[in-house]
């Protein structure tokens, strides 16, 4: 067990990548987890020996059908989640619940409806001490506020923004404590197109200045070769990791005809045949 | 060229829209828009009262049974201002028995509140609680509160304290059932991303669920007034001195039905306020609650 995957994790896939220094950030290891389903008395396992490391810098993006444990994976790496077996460590210490030094946005926002975007973002700063005086929390979610293009919406409710602009709050909620790593939940996936296009390429000049390490989920193949250093393809449930790909196109991909490349098409095929099996039985519906 | 003609008819039809936008404002049907549905209602119910003068005047029905529009406004004024209304067999204005019915009710509301919105949040955070509580608030909220009357009669007889008990018992459920459900259905991705953002046990209920929360319990607030109103009224009813019900009452045994009508539409007036009351609360409270105009 935990063989193919801790294959996955060997440095050398990292040796073609831009940062030549690789210090680990996240460990996983043979990491199972599950839920428990009080209805039907069982028990799920939604994700079956994941062994993985996340480098500091890195843009690891998770992909794979619906259902297939994604979100559990950054639920236990956020701690959310416990691990039922192996484990999971972050900065060397295991997991034991969240924690500052980890920052989540979500798919459906989950911003807090009665508060305002720049009260959103202050709340991180409200639930934990950060060592940060009332001055700098107000300058940090000043500058959050102005890179993710919100300035001028302080005072706005989240129902009073499209689905973009809340993406935004979403995103500098998640970016103003200035976590280690950034975990996303498909946050564009709710988003449409054209704007997602837009703020992908945000993403990922903020990611490619900053050095931010990013755990991405998404569903779809293009977003995770445009974004991603690292594409681990996860199979259904009980998802595992397939197979862990190395993105060697050059960045920012979004000022490059990224598309017309046949790296880029080749890559595409590649994972589209990964994965083709799994999201043409779920599209049947078969278990 | 052609490029810098497209520009200056831009730059001309925006100032065209906006010289319209400007316009729109003092036109009519933004009058219309804006209180267009005050207008309607005002002719509706001078409509209504209008054509219940010329039904009670027509001597169809006897006027003992529908007294006319306007002698009902009239006993209404006078009995509010007055010392007592006209014909009345009883001593006090319409207005301190108002009073008494609206202190009751505050006091009753007061205490629902008290007791039903913990009881609500505990039933909905804690799972024991639930399981033991649940029982016994489903049977009390079914059970048709004008049933135990007699019962709280036979204990406390005919005094305030019983009709507090009735305005309590009448009033508490929706609280204690809204509460609950609003803590139930707490957004799951709200808790995990307080979660994620440092909340611990109890910062979530502070700073997720009780906002959730809030307008739920207003909701039930605004249901439970509504039933404390019932409750109040037939306590009254059914013995007391004091209060709109006994108006009521009395008013049907001594046949004044214009003070009857009268203190049926000042119920009317009295329960409308209090419910446009608390959904003013809830705009304050909860601005983010998209309101549905009502």
């Amino acid at each position: 067990m935990g063989v193919m995957g801790a294959e996955a994790v060997e440095p050398k896939h990292r040796e073609s990548s831009v940062s030549a220094k690789t210090e680990p950030v996240i460990v996983a290891k043979g990491l199972t987890v599950g839920y428990k389903l009080h209805r039907e008395r069982k028990l799920l396992t939604a994700l079956k020996d994941i062994t993985l490391t996340v480098n500091k810098g890195e843009f690891v993006c998770l992909l794979g059908p619906s259902g297939c444990g994604k979100t559990t994976f950054i639920n236990a790496i956020s701690g959310l989640v416990p691990a039922w077996e192996g484990s999971i460590h972050v900065d060397g210490q295991p997991v034991t619940g969240p924690g500052p030094d980890r920052a989540m946005v979500f798919q459906d926002y989950a911003l807090m409806p009665w508060r305002t975007v720049e009260s959103n973002i202050r709340m991180p700063f409200e639930l934990q001490n950060l060592g940060l005086s009332k001055a700098q929390i107000d300058e940090r979610v000043a500058r959050y506020l102005d890179l993710v293009e919100l300035t001028g919406f302080e005072k706005s409710f989240p129902y009073e923004l499209s689905g973009g602009m809340k993406q935004r709050v979403g995103i500098a909620r998640a970016l103003a404590t200035e976590p280690k790593i950034l975990l996303a939940d498909e946050p564009f996936a709710a988003i449409d197109a054209m704007t997602r296009e837009a703020m992908q390429s945000e993403l990922e000049r903020f990611v490619t200045k900053t050095k931010q390490t990013v755990v991405f989920i998404t569903h779809s193949i293009d977003e995770a070769i445009t974004l991603g250093d690292r594409i681990v393809v996860i199979s259904r449930r009980p998802g595992r990791i397939k197979e862990v790909l190395d993105v060697n196109l050059p960045r920012p991909r979004f000022d490059h005809e990224l598309k017309s490349l046949p790296e880029y098409s080749e890559l595409r095929e590649h994972i589209w045949r990964l994965v083709k099996d799994e999201a043409l039985s779920g599209a049947h519906g078969e278990e | 060229m052609t490029k810098t003609n497209t520009n200056a008819s831009q730059g001309h039809s925006a100032f065209e829209d906006a010289d319209r936008l400007q316009s729109m404002k003092f036109s009519f049907s933004e009058l219309w828009n804006r209180h267009g549905s005050w207008v309607v209602t005002v002719i509706n119910l001078s409509c209504f009262f209008l054509l219940w003068e010329l039904f009670a005047r027509s001597g169809i029905v006897n006027q003992i049974f529908v007294p006319t529009a306007s002698g009902m406004l009239s006993t209404l004024w006078e009995g509010l201002t007055n010392s007592a209304p006209p014909n009345a067999a009883f001593s006090g204005q319409i207005s301190d028995h108002l009073l008494f019915t609206l202190t009751n009710l505050s006091i009753g509301l007061v205490i629902a509140i008290i007791i039903g919105v913990p009881a609500g949040l505990l039933m909905g955070g804690n799972k024991y609680v639930e399981t033991v509580l649940s029982p016994y608030v489903w049977a009390l909220a079914s059970l048709p509160r004008i049933a135990l009357v007699p019962l709280f009669i036979l204990f406390m007889g005919f005094t305030v304290k019983m009709q507090i008990t009735i305005i309590v018992l009448s009033a508490v459920f929706p609280i204690i059932i809204n509460a609950w459900a609003g803590v139930k259905t707490t957004e799951k991705s709200l808790i995990s991303a307080a979660k994620v953002f440092g909340a611990k046990k109890y910062s979530i209920y502070l700073y997720v669920i009780l906002p959730y929360t809030l307008p739920f319990i207003i909701a039930g607030i605004q249901q439970g007034i509504g039933r404390g109103l019932v409750g109040v009224v037939i306590a009254e009813i059914f013995g007391g001195s004091n209060g709109l019900g006994f108006l009521i009452n009395r008013a049907a045994d001594t046949f004044n039905s214009e003070l009857m009508y009268a203190v049926l539409l000042l119920l009317v007036i009295v329960s409308l306020s209090l419910i446009k009351l608390t959904t003013m609360l809830e705009k304050y409270v909860a601005p983010w609650r998209q309101q549905v105009k009502m």
